[in-house]
C-alpha cells in the first residue's frame, strides 16, 4: 500500500466507522439504562433529603441522568458510578435549592406526614411525628452550610466517609471533623428549642 | 455497607433523635414507576450528537468515499491557490537601513568612563578672548567733587601700572554732574 492509499484509507472506511458509531452509541445508551434501573432509587432519595418534595426530587433525578446523558462519551472513564451520580444529583439540587425560594415549614410537615412511614401509628401519633421531624429538619437548616451538608449525607448508610468525601469534593477528616461539629450543634440547638417549649 | 460505621451516632450523646430522623428520610423509597418515567424522559430528551465543526447539508450527504475524497482535495486546492496568490502579490520588505556605529573606545584603553558624557565638537564659533581687563572711561578723569557721592571701586579693576591710584578711578556715568 502506497502512502497516498494509506492517507486515503481512512476515508474509504467510512461506513465502518459509522456503523461503529451506531453500535457504540446503542452500548452507551444501555448502558444509561442500566444506571438508571441500579441508581434511579438512591438518587432519589438524595435529592429528596435536600429538597424534601417528591416532584422536586423527582425532577432533579431526571436532570441529573440527562446530564450523564450529555457526558456519555466519558462514562466508561468514571471509575465509581455511584458516587459519581450521586455527586452530579447533589450539585443539581443544591442549584435548585440555591434558586428555589424557602418553604415555609408547614409545608415540610405536610410532606413529611405524607411519606413517611407510619404503620400502626394512628392519625395524631402520625402528626405528631411529621411535627417532630419538621422541628428536627428546621434545626438542619439552621446549621452551617459545611455541616449540613456532611450531617445529611452522612445519613445515608450506603455512602462511607470516603465517599462522602468524594461527593463533597473534600478530605476524609474533613468529614469526619464537620460531622462532629454538626452534631454537637445539632444538640445544642434541639436542647435550646426545647427549653423554650 | 458502611464498614467503618462513621454515619452512626459517634460524638455527642442524645443526638439519636435527630439522626433517625434523617436516616428515615434517607430510606424512603422511591416512587413508583420512577425508573420508567426517567427512561422516557431520556428518550424524549433532545441530545446532540457530537458536535461538528463542518456537518455537511441533509442533501449533500455524501454517500460514496470518492465525494470526500473530492471535497477534500479541492478544499486543498483552493488553500494552497490562494496562499499562492497572497504570496506572488506581496512585495517583500525592503531589507532595513541601518547604520552601525562603532562602539567608542577611550583612548585611554578599556577603562570605563566613569558615566561622563562626551559632548560633541562643534563648528568653530566665535572665539571669546580672555576677559579683558577693565579699562578706564575713555574721558579725561575729573577730579570728583567732594560733595559727591563716592563711586564704588570695580574690584576688577586694579589700579593701572604707572598711575596714582586716584587718577584710576573710574567714574560712573551716573555720578557725572549735569550741566
Amino acid at each position: 500500500m502506497s502512502a497516498a492509499q494509506a492517507v486515503f484509507s481512512g476515508w474509504m472506511e467510512i461506513t465502518d466507522n459509522t456503523v461503529d458509531g451506531r453500535a457504540r452509541q446503542l452500548e452507551e445508551e444501555a448502558a444509561i439504562a442500566g444506571l438508571v434501573s441500579q441508581y434511579a432509587g438512591t438518587l432519589y432519595r438524595v435529592a429528596y433529603s435536600v429538597m424534601r418534595n417528591a416532584a422536586d426530587a423527582e425532577d432533579a433525578v431526571q436532570e441529573a441522568f440527562l446530564r450523564v446523558l450529555r457526558h456519555r462519551d466519558t462514562l466508561h472513564e468514571v471509575r465509581d458510578q455511584r458516587v459519581w451520580l450521586i455527586r452530579i444529583v447533589w450539585n443539581v439540587v443544591l442549584d435548585r435549592k440555591r434558586r428555589a425560594k424557602t418553604r415555609p415549614e408547614t409545608d415540610d410537615v405536610a410532606e413529611l406526614a405524607r411519606v413517611l412511614p407510619a404503620e400502626g401509628l394512628s392519625a395524631e401519633d402520625r402528626a405528631a411525628a411529621a411535627q417532630h421531624h419538621a422541628h428536627v429538619l428546621s434545626c438542619v437548616e439552621q446549621l452551617p452550610v459545611k455541616e449540613r451538608q456532611v450531617l445529611m449525607l452522612s445519613a445515608f448508610e450506603e455512602l462511607t466517609s470516603v465517599e462522602i468525601a468524594s461527593v463533597l469534593g473534600i478530605t476524609e477528616s474533613s468529614v469526619r471533623s464537620r460531622l462532629f461539629r454538626a452534631r454537637n450543634l445539632m444538640a445544642g440547638l434541639l436542647d435550646h428549642k426545647r427549653s423554650l417549649l | 455497607m458502611n464498614p467503618i460505621g462513621q454515619n452512626s451516632i459517634a460524638g455527642a450523646s442524645g443526638t439519636g433523635d435527630f439522626e433517625d430522623t434523617l436516616r428515615l428520610i434517607a430510606r424512603l423509597s422511591a416512587p413508583e414507576g420512577l425508573e420508567e418515567r426517567v427512561k422516557a424522559s431520556l428518550l424524549s430528551a433532545p441530545v446532540s450528537s457530537k458536535a461538528r465543526i463542518l456537518a455537511w447539508p441533509t442533501a449533500l450527504r455524501p454517500s460514496a468515499a470518492w465525494m470526500r475524497s473530492a471535497a477534500a482535495a479541492a478544499i486543498v486546492a483552493v488553500v494552497i491557490g490562494g496562499s499562492w496568490g497572497v504570496y506572488s502579490r506581496v512585495q517583500p520588505n525592503q531589507p532595513a537601513r541601518t547604520t552601525t556605529t562603532q562602539p567608542r573606545i577611550s583612548a585611554q584603553g578599556g577603562f570605563s568612563s566613569a558615566g561622563a558624557m562626551r559632548t560633541p565638537q562643534t563648528l568653530n564659533g566665535p572665539v571669546v578672548e580672555h576677559p579683558a581687563v577693565a579699562r578706564p572711561a575713555v574721558a579725561a578723569p575729573l577730579l570728583v567733587s567732594p560733595a559727591a557721592k563716592p563711586v564704588a571701586r570695580s574690584k576688577q579693576a586694579p589700579p593701572l601700572p604707572g598711575k596714582t591710584k586716584a587718577a584710576s578711578k573710574v567714574i560712573q556715568p551716573a555720578a557725572l554732574p549735569k550741566d
